[in-house]
Formats: structure tokens, C-alpha cells, sequence
């Protein structure tokens, strides 16, 4: 769908071409006409000046030309003719014509006529005839014209200006409109980014800072945001309630049935069905977590300080078992993940590694396009690329050789995924064991 | 060895403690936040066991006040919290180890067995001394390879004592360590377990020295 933006700059700029074009050709149209009416004015004048030429020499017809008086009707050429006609078909005409002769219109009359044709040199010529009976009864046919060229040419000149004005004033009005566009449209990118602030830190939207059209839309997504954190936060914590509620229980029986189990006891059975249970319950919660979606609460994590506590806690388990855990981090980074959920994932993952290495564990993330990549790294002896599949997929236990209940893998897996990541899993170049590793993205700078 | 146990579910509390009783430790229990932390800052224990989600006060805060108040012995949480964030807040709190329930109460022994060895810096659970070795996981005493059979109480005295090789322990505090909180005190009869230890491991093993305590000799 075209965004709000490119609508109202699309349309802005069609309705704007519209009135400027509307505009532009009615105000030719305008001048046009207007320069015709003046045109016309003043070869009527000229046609009055050689009527009454021709009134008063009637009798000495050659002396039109002296009477009318204007020069330009004598320079060849001029653009400006004059023709007289009496009823015995006798012609005189302005020098300007040369051996030319104007057209005769085919009607005569008393009344004014305006013709167009073709001037001495071809140019085009407006002309205006009337058809005179003089007092002695002689009857004489006046025709003056002008040429049109100069007229076209100063039409053409204004259209150049107007065109330019013009041109002007669209980019003006196209400036304005994004302008007006881009102010007119700040609330919602406001909107916009205050909501994805609100899902990396904890504050709401303050709907008071909003414009009266956009306000109540901003304090509905806030309270769907508020109901959205209390839902997700009291489903959490239902989880942890029922975790804690199953869990102690469940501890008594398996301490009971272990009694027995020393004393003799046929207990195997029930030994081997809560151990199922504790394996059922563990996956449950642990995707009860990821679907819950921690993912849709705000939250962002200072990596550095995650990483950190992980390396730290770590480092003392691996250092108990003859390990060496080393890290390799860039400081100052926010990544798009709840801090509880990017701890689980990593506790798992290096819990995993530490069960696996032989002397080594490696944690690294390195910056890639806006995108963190974190890498877990080991030198035991991996996984074969055909079951890594099986390794990810809930309670698989590969080899059952270590303690465990085969879902560490599993619920780094779920997790990552509700936040839209992958876990992946190889074998590590460096260190030959395995290699998981996973991409997140980087949250912006909180402020 | 002594051991503080912070549990409220009575039930688990009293099987975590009649292990760790078969196993030669004596334990006191707090079934709130507020005793537990009262009895830790008062009592030299050995180890403690601490449930976090106790009423009175949270065994997070029980843990941060103790390790404010300069309290070092080894503490293992044991929750029913099981993600890594609430363990790691945990051990960066001052927890030695996290165990997270439901719990095999043997893996629960072992951990306690290694946080103990490693307040006393003693890498291996087996201890040695001339022809007297004592194993930490099974309480066995063998002389000469051959299995000698101790009771509680004198097992309790000789794993102290090995416990805190090189270092001279008064009768005073071989009972504080030996005892729980409700027991009968009675220093004297340290002395009667040590002269007993005597005549079945020999008495080459443990020096006494004379009106100030005892002691098993360190290492070479």
C-alpha cells in the first residue's frame, strides 16, 4: 500500500499540476485575446485613417497615400498595407505592398470585415475591409491589414516568460508540499519512534504530546501496549508460580522414592516415570517461556554486561572442570532481546560446550549490517552434520554419557526463534568441537 | 561439618537434612528468611544450603546481607528457579553453586563435598596421612588398607580435623562444627572421641596440644 507520505506528495504534486496548467492556459488565453482586442483596435484605427483619407481625396484617389499620413504604410514591406477599390475595378494601394495586391473579400459590405491571408513576403496578415458609399454616390472599397508576425513574435516571448514564471512557481509549490507534507506527517514518525523506544525501555507514550487528530490513536496503542506487557508479565509469571509449585513437590517424591530405592525397594518404575515428568515439565515451561513471548515485551540488552555475567559465572565452572573459557566482545552494544531470554540462550549454550569440551570454550560476537552474530565454540568432539537436526529437537540426547536432560539445545533453539533468530549449528574451524551460533539485532542507543 | 539448610517446604527440608545427617553432617534449619539469615551470621557453619523463594525475606537478600556482614561460608542455592539469569544473579550474590529442583539428592552431597574440600584447598576428596586414608564421598576410613568402622560423631571430629589439616582446632570450635544448633554440647566429650579415633587409627595421627586443641598435620 503507497505510504501516507507518497500519497499526499503525489497528490499534492498532481493537483498542483493541474492548477498550474489550468492556470497557465487560461492566463494565455487571456493575453491572447487581449493582444488580438488591441491588434484589432488599432487596425480599425488604421482603417478609419484611410477612410477618411479616402473621403476626403476621393476625387484625386493617388493621394491617398500623402493623406493618410503614416510612413509605414510607404516602406516596402512594412508589415502594414493598405488597398482602395472603386466600382470601375480601379486599385490603389500602399507602396509597402509593392506589385502586391490584397485579396478581395467576396462579399461587400458596409458593415466591417476581418480576413486573414497570405502578406507580400508570406507572412501571415490580419486584415479588416468595409465597403464605403460616398456622398456623390461613388462607391469604394477600403482593405487596410497588418502583419501578424510581429504579434506572434511577442506572444511567443511572453509564453517564454510565463513559461519560466511558471516553472518557478511548480517548484515552489512542489518544495511547499513536501514541506507541508513532511510537518503534516512528524506526529507519526514521532508515533513511530516512540513506539519502538517504548519496546526497548520501559516508559509509555505520552499522548498529551500529540496533535488532537493523532492523540487518541497514540493513547490506544499505549494502552494496547500496557495490556500487552501485563498479559505477557502475568503469564510469566503464572509459569514461574506453577514451575515453583510443581517443582518442590516434586523434589519430596523423587527424595522418597530414592529412599526406597536404597532400601530395596522395587521403585525403578515410578523412579523412571517422574524423571519423564521432570523431562515433560522442563520442556513445558521452557516453551511456555518462548511462547509466552518474552520477545513481546520491550526489552533491549546491554550485551557487554549479559555477555559479562555469563563469562564470569562461567569462567569458575569451567576453571572447577581443568577448562579455559575465552571471550572476545565489542563493548557498548544493545541487542533486540529481553536480557532474561539472551542469558537463557547463552547459559545453554555454553552449559552445553563446558559438558563437551576437552580444554576449551570460546565466546566471540562480532558487528555485521546492523546485526550481531554471537559464537559458542568448543573443542570436544561435535556433532555429526546428520544429527544435528535430532541435537536441536526437544529432549534428544545424543550421547548419554554426560548429565542432562537433552533440552539445553532445544530451548536456545525455541527461544531464539520467537525473537525471529536462528540457532546454528557446525563444527567449529578453530577448534574442531562444535559451534553454535545465532544473530540478533542491534537495538538503538537508548536516550 | 555443620551445615545451615534455609528451606520453607518442611517436608523436603527434613529428607535434605536426614541425608546430610547419614552423611555425617550436622544441620540446622531455618524455615524462613529472617531465622536463616540470623542464624548464618551467628553460627560458624561449615556450608549452607539456601532456598531463594522464602517467606520473611528472599533468599537473594539473605545471601547479599550475609556476604555485606563479611559471612563467607561456602553457600549453595537450591531453587526452584531454574534460568540461568537467576543463577547467575545468584553466584554474582555470592553463591558458591547453584542446583536448581527437582534434585538427585546424591548430586546434592557431591557438591557440597567439593565446596567444602575447596574452602579447605583440598583438590582431592580422598585424604591421606602415614597409613590412615579418608574418603570425603563415602566416609570410608581404611588403615593400613584395611576398613575401619567409625561412628557419627568420630567421623564428624576426623573430618573436621582433616578438613583443617596444618591448623590447630580448640575443643570449642570441634563442637561448634560437630553439632547442631539443638544438639547437646558437651566439650568434653571431644575428648573422649578424639582418645577413641586414637586407639582405632593410631596415634600418630592426631597431635593434641596441650590446654589449646588439636591437630592433623598438613601435607608435605
Amino acid at each position: 500500500m503507497t505510504s501516507l507520505r507518497g500519497r499526499a506528495v503525489i497528490g499534492g504534486i498532481l493537483w498542483a499540476a493541474v492548477t498550474i496548467t489550468l492556470g497557465f492556459a487560461g492566463l494565455q488565453s487571456f493575453i491572447d485575446q487581449g493582444a488580438e482586442r488591441r491588434f484589432d483596435e488599432l487596425l480599425l484605427a488604421r482603417l478609419t485613417q484611410v477612410v477618411t483619407a479616402v473621403e476626403n481625396v476621393a476625387a484625386t484617389p493617388e493621394a491617398i497615400q500623402a493623406s493618410v499620413g503614416d510612413p509605414a504604410f510607404a516602406r516596402p514591406m512594412s508589415g502594414l498595407y493598405w488597398q482602395v477599390e472603386n466600382e470601375f475595378g480601379q486599385v490603389y494601394r500602399s507602396a509597402s505592398l509593392g506589385q502586391d495586391t490584397m485579396p478581395r473579400p467576396q462579399m461587400l459590405t458596409s458593415e466591417i470585415v476581418i480576413d486573414g491571408f497570405s502578406g507580400p513576403m508570406g507572412e501571415p496578415v490580419r486584415g479588416m475591409s468595409q465597403t464605403l458609399t460616398l456622398a456623390d454616390g461613388s462607391i469604394w472599397h477600403v482593405h487596410v491589414a497588418t502583419s501578424l508576425r510581429s504579434l506572434r513574435q511577442e506572444l511567443a516571448q511572453l509564453r517564454e516568460i510565463m513559461l519560466v514564471a511558471f516553472t518557478f512557481v511548480v517548484v515552489i509549490g512542489v518544495v511547499g508540499a513536501l514541506l507541508q507534507v513532511s510537518v503534516t506527517l512528524r506526529p507519526i514518525e514521532k508515533l513511530r519512534r516512540d513506539v519502538q523506544r517504548r519496546w526497548i525501555s520501559e516508559g509509555g507514550l505520552d499522548h498529551g504530546k500529540y496533535p488532537e487528530e493523532v492523540a487518541p490513536l497514540v493513547y490506544d496503542i499505549d494502552t494496547l501496549l500496557n495490556r500487552n506487557r501485563e498479559i505477557v508479565q502475568q503469564s510469566r509469571k503464572q509459569a514461574a508460580d506453577l514451575g515453583h509449585a510443581i517443582k518442590t513437590p516434586a523434589a519430596i517424591i523423587r527424595n522418597e522414592l530414592e529412599t526406597l530405592a536404597r532400601q530395596g525397594q522395587p521403585v525403578s518404575d515410578a523412579i523412571a516415570a517422574l524423571d519423564r515428568l521432570d523431562a515433560q515439565l522442563k520442556r513445558a515451561f521452557g516453551r511456555m517461556r518462548a511462547q509466552t513471548g518474552t520477545s513481546a515485551l520491550p526489552s533491549a540488552t546491554e550485551m557487554d554486561r549479559s555477555l559479562g555475567r555469563m563469562v564470569r559465572a562461567f569462567s569458575d565452572m569451567a576453571q572447577q572442570r581443568g577448562l579455559v573459557l575465552t571471550s572476545d566482545y565489542p563493548p557498548g552494544l544493545r541487542l533486540r532481546m529481553d536480557p532474561t531470554d539472551l542469558e537463557e540462550v547463552l547459559g545453554n549454550l555454553l552449559d552445553n560446550a563446558q559438558k563437551w569440551a576437552v580444554s576449551a570454550i570460546r565466546l566471540t560476537a562480532t558487528t555485521d549490517a546492523g546485526d550481531v552474530t554471537i559464537l559458542i565454540e568448543d573443542d570436544g568432539p561435535g556433532i555429526p552434520p546428520d544429527q544435528i537436526a535430532l541435537a536441536m529437537s526437544s529432549g534428544q540426547r545424543l550421547d548419554n554419557a554426560k548429565p542432562g536432560t537433552g533440552l539445553g539445545l532445544s530451548i536456545a533453539a525455541d527461544l531464539l526463534q520467537a525473537y525471529g533468530s536462528a540457532l546454528m549449528l557446525d563444527k567449529s574451524a578453530e577448534l574442531g568441537g562444535l559451534r553454535a551460533r545465532f544473530r540478533l539485532p542491534v537495538a538503538p542507543a537508548q536516550g | 561439618m555443620r551445615i545451615l539448610l534455609v528451606e520453607d517446604e518442611p517436608v523436603l527440608a527434613q529428607q535434605i537434612k536426614a541425608t546430610l545427617v547419614t552423611e555425617g553432617y550436622a544441620v540446622d534449619i531455618a524455615t524462613d528468611g529472617i531465622e536463616g539469615q540470623a542464624l548464618g551470621v551467628s553460627q560458624p557453619y561449615d556450608t549452607v544450603v539456601l532456598d531463594m523463594g522464602l517467606p520473611g525475606r528472599d533468599g537473594m537478600n539473605v545471601l547479599k546481607n550475609w556476604r555485606a556482614g563479611g559471612m563467607r561460608a561456602p553457600v549453595l542455592i537450591l531453587s526452584a528457579r531454574d534460568g540461568w539469569t537467576d543463577r547467575v544473579d545468584g553466584l554474582d550474590a555470592g553463591a558458591d553453586d547453584y542446583l536448581t529442583k527437582p534434585f538427585h539428592m546424591p548430586e546434592l552431597c557431591a557438591r557440597l563435598r567439593a565446596m567444602i574440600r575447596r574452602k579447605s584447598e583440598q583438590a582431592n576428596p580422598v585424604f591421606e596421612r602415614d597409613q590412615v586414608s579418608f574418603d570425603s564421598r563415602t566416609n570410608q576410613v581404611m588403615v593400613a588398607g584395611r576398613t575401619v568402622n567409625l561412628t557419627a560423631q568420630e567421623m564428624a571430629v576426623l573430618s573436621y580435623l582433616f578438613h583443617n589439616a596444618g591448623r590447630l582446632v580448640s575443643r570449642t570450635e570441634l563442637s561448634q562444627h560437630i553439632y547442631q544448633h539443638d544438639g547437646e554440647r558437651e566439650s568434653n566429650t571431644i575428648a573422649v572421641f578424639i582418645n577413641r579415633l586414637r586407639k582405632k587409627l593410631g596415634d600418630g595421627l592426631i597431635d593434641t596440644v596441650r590446654g589449646r586443641g588439636y591437630v592433623i598435620k598438613a601435607t608435605e
